[in-house]
């Protein structure tokens, strides 16, 4: 009999390391919706790490590494810590650095650009969507490589950093700052006013950054690898200041929390990335924090609503739990049943690309038809391209957490 | 701070289980898990003791178990808890819709992907391969592209068992359709016989073969919603009988008991953490109160009355070997029983009639399955400990791995 007292096993390497911790195992395949949805994706194992061993060293190139959503199912299912879905994303930014990318994925990667340009304008926002329409009447859409079954999510009126100026808070010494990302700031403000709401409910003052820019996952899966890492740099560099300020950022969006807490540092590899990641909060993880230390202020009002949660995959990542699902069934009134049907297919951009509509629909099914049968009043899920797929395959109503939270109040 | 009744680690069929027999009497049941679990690994039929000390065969577990040495886990469980865990289990399968036959007393055969027959105490219908005993004909339907069945094989092994031998074979291929880009695997023919135009293809392809006496023997490729298409493929072949095989991984049912344990465990309203590892417990003295885990960019702590230990043998990560002769289990650091000796520690050929010495390697647990040390005093009042995790026992060679998981996990979510 041995008692031998043990030492901590080894912190994790590197994320392009972990491609040796890989057994075999298969736990990946069976997880990887892709592979479920085609049978020309040769799926996380083979792509990821049995793949990238090779590619790192020598020049070749995995076709099919194309069909990846960067859901992150597999780095989910897999119990040796190999991440996978980085493995991939590394190898495809390798890939772009000698191809040429196509006019099409030059537009999905820079929607913050997009949106900068329409909110300059005047009317830009009523013109811009305006524009979508007739450009997706005249086919222009599938010229470019689009889902012509899709509409482009229509730009608001206002952005959030514009509403923002106009919301009066109460000052405080607790403050947060609020890293709206792309699809808040430019598409659902209505998210951040809910946001702003509850954290000033919750005795906090929301702050806003002009220097953060797009947290860059749009550009990770497209290949803008370089450009993702500009944006790494600049955004972790202002989150080091407000650390220094003793300032969390919180994030609204999952794919841009997971992004800022995890993927920067798994793509890049670099300490400062880490720091960064450690002041870096997704809002429902900050709100259960408080709940936890017994400081959310759970004064609630009757919200009268029937809830399906779609937990994204993005939040799912962060392996924090479901606290949405916990601190909304503490307000009376409500209820939430988690949808519990896997990946909703659109991954951030994925679902837009013409090529692979069909998988993002098809990858849906289960969720659609779910979220059929449990006929909530709405259905909740903390990521926006998440929304617009449930919106897409079943006209069901899809907001944020934050908004019915925000009701409570 | 949140706290709830029980935390159990690990998603395999351990914790799986445990977490159900916990829910089920009305607890509040939190499960962590790193990975998906082993249960797309593991075939999903339920061995309880297919062979004794010395590779004899078992034809009745109830019986083996009672001569096995004393620091068998199962010797530690108990007879009765393990007779329970496999009403249970039976109970809870059929419950969910996806009944499993077999008991204690007997082995049922389950065809392997090689051909020979492996003896299992409880499996679903469709794997148990009894029925080719009692048919004249055996026809082995293989599928164009899939890897590792091959029908020629199959029926040389079949024919190597007495009672197979003088059967009539014949092998007939499924076109799936699915070719063309990747290989396949059992999982994609299995997907695609849960739609209807699958379903009907293979019924296309059997029907004019299915005669009275007929047994099919096909890879694990029959849905994977528990027996929905063994059910409907059966009821469309008359008489005629349609037995699977055990498979290589992505094992497809395993990912049924997955679905259905799964399912249960949030019937009961059990809350299942994912991408949550576990690095160590809080321990005040001889009682945990609560373990840290590793979420992204932080730690997060989860706080309980009773906890329960389903991580898994070195294969899972459960217990770690560092340094020679220093195994460890590593979250807890509970003390880690293995035989000591380089000569002891395996034997040269992986697969001979001998136990394996590092098979035995795991923690030891008094009668509760609370972890003890060498001296035999418990090191924790409310962890207990199932699975892969316990030691003195080689599940490889007994064909015990899934029932010493179902026993301990019953028994520790009932303590
Ligand atoms: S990230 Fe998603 S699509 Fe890509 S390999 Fe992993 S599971 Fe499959
Ligand atoms: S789950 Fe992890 S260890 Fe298993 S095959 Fe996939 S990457 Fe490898």
């Amino acid at each position: 009999m041995s008692d031998t007292k043990i030492k901590q096993i080894a912190p994790e390497e590197a994320a392009v390391f972990t491609a040796d911790h890989c057994l075999s195992c298969t736990s990946c395949m069976s997880s990887c919706p892709v592979m479920e949805a085609t049978k020309e994706y040769r799926g996380p194992k083979l792509v990821g790490p049995a793949h990238s061993r090779m590619h790192f060293s020598q020049e070749d190139e995995e076709d099919s590494l194309d069909f990846c959503s960067n859901c992150k199912s597999c780095d989910r299912a897999c119990p040796s810590g190999v991440a996978v879905s980085t493995l991939n994303m590394l190898q495809r930014g390798e890939y772009y650095k000698t191809h040429a990318h196509s006019q099409r994925d030059e537009m999905l990667a820079h929607g913050e650009k997009m949106g900068k340009l329409v909110h300059s304008l005047p009317l830009g926002a009523t013109c811009a969507n305006i524009g979508m329409r007739i450009g997706k009447a005249l086919g222009i859409f599938g010229l470019f490589g689009l889902a012509v079954e899709r509409d482009m999510p229509s730009y608001a009126a206002s952005t959030f950093k514009s509403l923002y100026k106009n919301i009066s808070q109460k000052k405080s010494d607790k403050k947060v700052v609020f890293f709206p990302g792309c699809f808040i700031n430019d598409n659902e403000p209505s998210v951040g006013e809910a946001m702003v709401k509850v954290m000033q409910v919750n005795g906090y003052e929301v702050l806003l950054d002009d220097k953060f820019c797009c947290c860059g996952s749009p550009m990770v899966v497209t290949g803008y690898i370089d450009e993702a890492k500009e944006h790494a740099d600049r955004n972790v560099e202002r989150i080091l200041y407000w650390k220094n300020q003793g300032v969390p950022v919180v994030a609204a969006c999952t794919s841009c929390s997971l992004m800022l807490k995890k993927e920067y540092e798994e793509l890049f590899n670099e300490a400062k990335m880490k720091q960064a990641a450690a002041n870096v909060y997704d809002l429902f993880e900050f709100l259960d924090i408080l709940a936890d230390k017994g400081e959310l202020n759970t004064n609630f009002q009757s919200v009268s609503a029937k809830l399906t949660y779609h937990v994204p995959c993005h939040l799912k990542a962060q392996g924090f739990g479901v606290p949405a699902a916990s601190i909304l069934r503490d307000v009376p009134g409500v209820t939430v049943e988690l949808a519990d049907a896997g990946c909703c297919g659109m991954s951030g951009n994925y679902g837009f690309k013409g090529d692979k509509y069909d998988i993002s629909m098809k990858i849906g099914e289960k969720l659609f038809s779910r979220i059929k049968e449990q006929a909530a009043d709405s259905v909740i899920c903390d990521c926006g391209t998440c929304r617009l797929q449930i919106r897409h395959g079943t006209q069901a109503k899809a907001c944020h957490p934050v908004e019915i939270l925000a009701k409570a109040y | 701070m949140a706290k709830t009744d029980t935390i159990v680690i690990g998603s395999g069929l351990a914790g799986l289980t445990a977490a159900i027999v916990s829910a089920q009497k009305g607890q509040n049941v939190k499960l962590l898990t790193y990975g998906s679990g082993t249960l797309s690994l593991n075939s999903g039929v339920i061995d309880v003791l297919g062979y004794d000390q010395q590779h004899k065969y078992v034809a009745s577990p109830r019986q083996g178990i009672q001569n096995l040495p004393d620091n068998h886990p199962y010797r530690k469980i108990g007879l009765q808890a393990i007779a329970d865990s496999v009403s249970f289990f039976l109970k809870l399968t059929e419950e969910q819709g996806f009944p499993y036959g077999g008991d204690l007393d007997s082995q049922l055969p389950v065809p392997t992907a090689v051909g020979t027959l492996k003896p299992t105490c409880l499996a679903p219908e469709s794997l148990n391969g009894s029925h080719l005993v009692d048919s004249h004909k055996i026809v082995i339907v293989t599928v164009k592209g899939l890897k590792d069945f091959y029908g020629n094989i199959i029926e040389d092994n079949l024919r190597k068992v007495a009672a197979l031998k003088d059967k009539t074979y014949e092998l007939i291929e499924f076109d799936s359709g699915l070719t063309g880009g990747r290989d396949i695997t059992t999982l994609d023919v299995a997907r695609y016989l849960d739609t209807d135009a699958g379903l009907a293809a293979l019924v296309a392809l059997l029907k004019p073969v299915a005669q009275n006496g007929v047994s099919f023997v096909l890879p694990q490729i029959l849905g994977t919603k528990g027996d929905t298409c063994h059910k409907s493929l059966k009821a469309q072949l008359g008489s005629a009988q349609v037995v699977e095989t055990t498979c290589l991984p992505p094992s497809v049912n395993g990912l049924r008991l997955q679905n259905l344990l799964k399912g249960a465990f949030k019937q009961l309203g059990g809350e299942i953490v994912e991408d949550c590892r576990v690095l160590r417990g809080i321990m005040e003295g001889a009682k945990c109160v609560g373990v840290v885990t590793q979420a992204a960019a932080r730690k997060k702590s989860y706080y309980a009355t009773k906890f329960i230990l389903a991580t898994g043998g070195f294969y899972s990560g459960g217990l770690a070997m560092r340094e020679f002769e220093k195994p460890q289990e590593t979250i807890f650091g509970f003390p880690v029983y293995f035989v000591p000796g380089e000569e002891n520690w395996s034997n040269a050929e992986l697969f001979s009639d001998k136990p394996q010495g590092f098979a035995l390697t795991g923690i030891m647990t008094d009668e509760n399955l609370r972890p003890v040390d060498g001296s035999g005093q418990v090191v924790a009042d409310n962890v207990y400990i199932v699975g892969r995790n316990l030691g003195g026992y080689d599940f490889c060679f007994e064909h015990s791995g899934n029932g010493v998981a179902l026993a301990s996990a019953y028994k520790a979510g009932n303590m």
